[in-house]
């Protein structure tokens, strides 16, 4: 039933893996390492995609031609010259710190933000774990992603980072809650949490975007902000606190922050083409083909975001997200419902 | 569904919202007093609806019977609305002159109160929980109201700290008595014999813990002074006879319902407890000087008593113990709407507060001293009737010790209520003349006491009202 | 080629074999249980033992995230999915925030009451509590439910929507009433 590119490849992964080694059992336990394995990759090539792309695009907009020097006219190989960098630089843990809870805290960033993607569906059937409560567990496990932040920011024993700690907590939590509420119009109309099921719903009918505009405009907003990304970076905002957080961290560990950053980006990107725009469907051409171009699309929409707006003050984005958001997001639920019932009624 | 059964509900729910819009429409720096009278004309026709109710046949319920209301849940109810009624009423100017949020506090009682109806009618664990923590939630809250004040502040954080233990041990006693019985309906879980294996008995005694915790029965009653004594005097009150009556009113439902094939286990363990309480309470009383503590440990008392009625487990000790919630219900509304008066006057409520009452304001000593009369259980006050309901209750089942204990500690209660009369009505002394200055009682307090005091005198004179309506709620009980 | 293809089938086969024989899926099941419970219990202990305040609201997060994962691993995923939400990304936030915000001069020993009579009260108590459920749990005949549940969002919906509806509703003037009173309490006395 299902035929996307990705899944054949699987499949031929499968007979091969099949004709090496003979048992079931076994293959089907390889085939799920070779997925997770499939996912690591998608998000370490990511990064190394976006960094350039990120400056790239920035170039753009600012009118300046970005990088140029390493690996040709194009700088393509900048990504490798930055991770060389980073690789390179000395690990300084500051004086006074909580060692433990510090070193814990990039690591614990990047679980939860690499978890999600088991929930995505890349292409036809091809998702690692289609869980019948399939979204609420994505914003779930989501959140846990606020926690490390905190720790970060406590135990650097350094102001910035503090405050830095403190602002990722008001606004992450802040501003989850709008973020939960657009996405139950979703759910409500597709009648389900599950992620293939909300693909297929728009298969069926249309994107959601026309039939959700309010919730898409609640979540493109949302999720700008709970990946701190401007007009939202309080979180880092270098002009205030330094670098928040992550003022203290440096080499490899600083490195882990910024993975967990566009590994966040690419699966928000992600998030809204499933929720919104079809997620993997569209004629012609294959479905994971249309699904990261759609991807990509939304990519290039959250840096335009980032380079075009400038950034709000934290008590003026607190107050947005309770005082409009929210109640927008609620207002935006009753009015599905209302719909449901007519459409029902009427049809 | 049967919308007429949780009718009282929806309707205090619907006041609570009234009043929280009214509230917000209001300035600032208008009197709040309005708001207080809007909930009382709105509790005062929620009363009258509830009378309505009493039946003779079948009871009604809501959602597959989850939600029973037999004349038992009405009779609590009427009794928590009365309590909360009168409160109101008598707190008006506290709440004007001493409260930060006034209407806030009016939004919280009438939570408090919706908590505390759903209490009476809960029919299974879940609604017993809900109900309970609205109701201990809203006091949590309450008894914090007064901000200024630092005892205010951390009678707050004792009792929530103690109230989430207390609800921690309950959730976890009544997880298990589902593990065992299988289900959370009381009428359910009475038939199901796996109650009689050692998750359900175990479930069975954190399920009894938890409400003692709530009831602050002695031993688990370290935190009621300190609350009682921090709390604005109205939540006091309030926490006296209207929380107290509603843990007994679902503590006796359930006992009497889910867990009465388990009653060889848990009756000489009540008898014990309320004999522990009435001891401890009375004795503990008497050393005390602040009047709010005092009733502190005279309700730990008071409880002791009306578990002697649980004890009894039967028709008899059942009304003796509505009969009591009552009239208790009355006396300290009395006590408290004058410890009211006294702390916003006088700024306190310790017995040198009090002094010379009897001539700064002559109905406020006279209704204190008929009050603490009916708390101890000297006739003509309606104590004393309900006194020789409970006894004669638990002596017919053959608890004669308990009736005797409870006896001569009603003779000694009587000594530190006195010591309170005395402290009103004695002379005084050159250096404690600017006592005798006349205190200001508002005449919504004059309304309060007057009430009060002939309900006391009224039921102790001629019972038979109230032990008519006390038939007739135990009449349907779980019928 | 062939041969050492297939006799590498067959090596895997009985290795495969050899395993259900010990009752590996059975021990995978229960290792899988014990992680999450250990994690929970080690985070629940951290949290009473840890000297430093944060790290006890830490472990105490640790435990909840134990928890929510053996929930999930019961099969009730969603109960699962709001453990994660509820108490891992918000209740616990919230307590490490508050202890962060009224942070102390010196938090290594922040950890109140850790006096020795202290310890030895709480480790007769917890092991007498212990030794109870213990052998209320080994005495007690409790009746398992199938292995297969089924759709557990459904369920719950179904029961939250009907039989338990008024719990529900009444939950609502609950949560209402605790944001009233949040409110009240955090705005305090110096707004004027």
């Amino acid at each position: 039933m299902h035929n996307g590119i990705l899944l054949t490849a699987a499949g031929w992964i499968r007979d091969i893996l099949t004709f090496l080694f003979g048992n079931e059992l076994l293959v089907n336990i390889l085939m799920t390492l070779v997925g997770i394995g499939a996912i690591i990759s998608v998000i370490l090539t990511s990064a190394i995609v976006f960094t350039y792309a990120e400056r790239k695009v920035c170039a753009f907009m600012q009118v300046r031609i970005g990088p140029n020097r390493v690996g040709g006219r194009f700088g393509l190989l900048q990504p490798v010259a930055d991770m060389l960098k980073l690789m390179s630089k000395e690990d300084i843990i500051p004086n006074g710190c909580d060692r433990v809870v510090w070193s814990l805290s990039p690591m614990l960033l990047f679980v939860p933000s690499a978890l999600i993607y088991s929930f995505f569906p890349f292409d036809d059937g091809a998702i690692l774990a289609d869980v019948n409560v399939g979204l609420f567990l994505l914003l779930a496990i989501s959140s846990q992603a606020v926690l490390p932040f905190l720790m970060g920011g406590y135990a650097s024993n350094s102001k910035y980072a503090m405050i830095g700690g403190m602002r990722t907590v008001a606004q992450m939590l802040s501003y989850e809650a709008p973020m939960a509420f657009s996405l139950i119009g979703v759910v409500m109309l597709t009648g389900s949490m599950k992620m293939s099921a909300i693909v297929e719903a728009q298969a069926t009918h249309t994107w959601f975007v026309l039939l959700q505009p309010i919730a898409f405009v609640i979540y493109l907003i949302t999720a700008t902000a709970e990946t701190n990304r401007t007009p939202f970076d309080l979180v880092e905002d270098e002009s205030e606190i330094v670098a928040g957080p992550f003022t203290e961290y440096s080499g490899m560990r600083w490195a882990l922050f910024f993975l967990a950053e566009y590994a966040n980006l690419l699966s928000i990107s992600i998030l809204t083409t499933t929720l919104f725009l079809g997620g993997w469907h569209g004629p012609v051409l294959p479905g994971a083909v249309w699904f990261w171009l759609k991807v990509l699309v939304m990519i290039f929409v959250f840096m335009w975001f980032r380079w075009t707006f400038p950034r709000t003050r934290i008590d003026q984005m607190l107050s947005f997200s309770w005082k409009v958001l929210l109640p927008l997001a609620l207002v935006n639920m009753l009015l599905t419902g209302v719909g449901i019932y007519l459409y029902q009624s009427l049809c | 569904m049967n919308f007429l059964a949780i009718g009282t509900e929806i309707a205090i729910a619907l006041l609570m919202l009234i009043v929280l819009a009214a509230d917000l429409l209001l300035p600032k720096d208008v009197s709040h007093r309005r708001i207080g009278v809007i909930s009382m004309v709105g509790l005062a026709v929620i009363l009258v609806y509830t009378f309505g109710q009493y039946h003779i046949g079948a009871s009604p319920t809501f959602f597959g019977g989850l939600f029973f209301v037999d004349n038992y849940a009405l009779f609590f109810k009427q009794l928590f609305i009365i309590g909360m009624l009168f409160t109101i009423l008598f707190s008006l100017e506290y709440t004007e002159k001493l409260l930060r949020y006034r209407g806030e506090f009016y939004v919280l009682l009438l939570s408090a109160l919706l908590g505390m109806c759903v209490m009476a009618s809960a029919n299974d664990f879940i609604t017993t929980f809900v109900g309970l923590e609205l109701m201990t939630v809203s006091f949590y809250i309450l008894v914090g109201a007064r901000m200024t004040s630092e005892d205010s502040s951390e009678a707050a954080v004792k009792y929530l700290i103690v109230g989430a233990a207390s609800t921690a041990v309950m959730l976890y006693g009544m997880s298990l008595v589902y593990g065992a019985a299988g289900s959370l309906v009381f009428s359910e879980v009475c038939r199901n014999i796996h109650l009689f294996y050692a998750a359900g008995l175990a479930g069975v005694i954190m399920v009894i813990i938890g409400f003692f915790f709530k009831l602050s029965v002695i031993p688990f009653h370290m935190w009621a002074p300190d609350v009682y004594q921090g709390a604005p005097t109205p939540v006091t009150a309030l926490l006296a006879m209207g929380s107290k009556a509603a843990g007994i009113a679902v503590f006796m439902r359930i006992l009497y319902t889910a867990f009465p094939i388990l009653g060889n286990f848990w009756l000489p363990l009540l008898a014990g407890f309320a004999a522990l309480c009435m001891i401890g309470g009375n004795i503990m009383a008497i050393r005390q000087t602040d009047i709010k503590r005092m009733l502190a440990y005279s309700s730990i008392a008071q409880a002791g008593y009306m578990m002697v009625g649980m004890a009894a487990a039967d028709l008899a000790g059942m009304k003796a113990v509505l009969f009591y919630a009552m009239l208790y219900v009355f006396a300290n509304l009395g006590a408290f709407a004058v410890l009211t008066v006294i702390d916003t006057e006088r700024g306190g409520t310790s017995r040198r507060d009090i002094t010379g009452l009897a001539q700064a304001a002559p109905l406020l000593a006279a209704v204190m001293t008929i009050s603490l009369l009916s708390m101890a259980g000297i006739p003509p006050t309606a104590g004393f009737a309900g006194k020789l309901y409970l006894f004669t209750a638990v002596v017919e089942r053959g608890y004669l010790w308990l009736a005797f204990v409870g006896f001569v500690m009603s003779m000694i209660s009587v000594y530190y209520y006195l010591m309170v009369a005395k402290a009103m009505y004695r002379d005084l002394t050159p250096e404690e003349a600017e006592y005798a200055a006349p205190v200001y009682v508002p005449l919504t307090v004059r309304a309060a006491v007057l009430v009060s005091v002939f309900a006391t005198l009224g039921l102790g004179i001629c019972p038979e009202w109230l032990a008519s309506l006390t038939n007739a709620a135990v009449q349907t009980f779980m019928r | 080629m062939n041969d050492l293809i297939l006799s590498l089938h067959r090596l895997i086969d009985m290795g495969m074999t050899m395993a259900e024989e010990l009752g590996t899926p059975e021990i995978i099941l229960a290792a899988v249980f014990y992680v999450f419970a250990g994690i929970s219990v080690l985070g629940a202990l951290g949290v009473v033992l840890g000297r430093n305040i944060v790290h006890s609201a830490l472990c105490l997060t640790a435990s909840f995230i134990g928890i929510g994962c053996l929930y999930i691993f019961l099969s009730a995923d969603f109960l699962g999915a709001v453990q994660f939400l509820v108490y891992g990304g918000a209740v616990a936030i919230l307590i490490v925030m508050a202890i962060m915000l009224t942070r102390r001069e010196d938090m290594a020993h922040s950890n109140p009451s850790r006096s020795i009579p202290h310890q030895l009260a709480a480790l007769v108590v917890a092991g007498m509590f212990l030794l109870a459920m213990a052998a209320v749990a080994l005495m007690s005949p409790f009746q398992t439910a199938p292995a297969d549940i089924g759709d557990t969002v459904t369920g719950i919906a179904d029961l939250m929507l009907t039989k338990y509806v008024l719990p529900f509703e009444i939950v609502a003037v609950l949560l209402l009433i605790a944001m009233i009173g949040a409110i009240i309490l955090a705005k305090g006395v110096d707004e004027s």
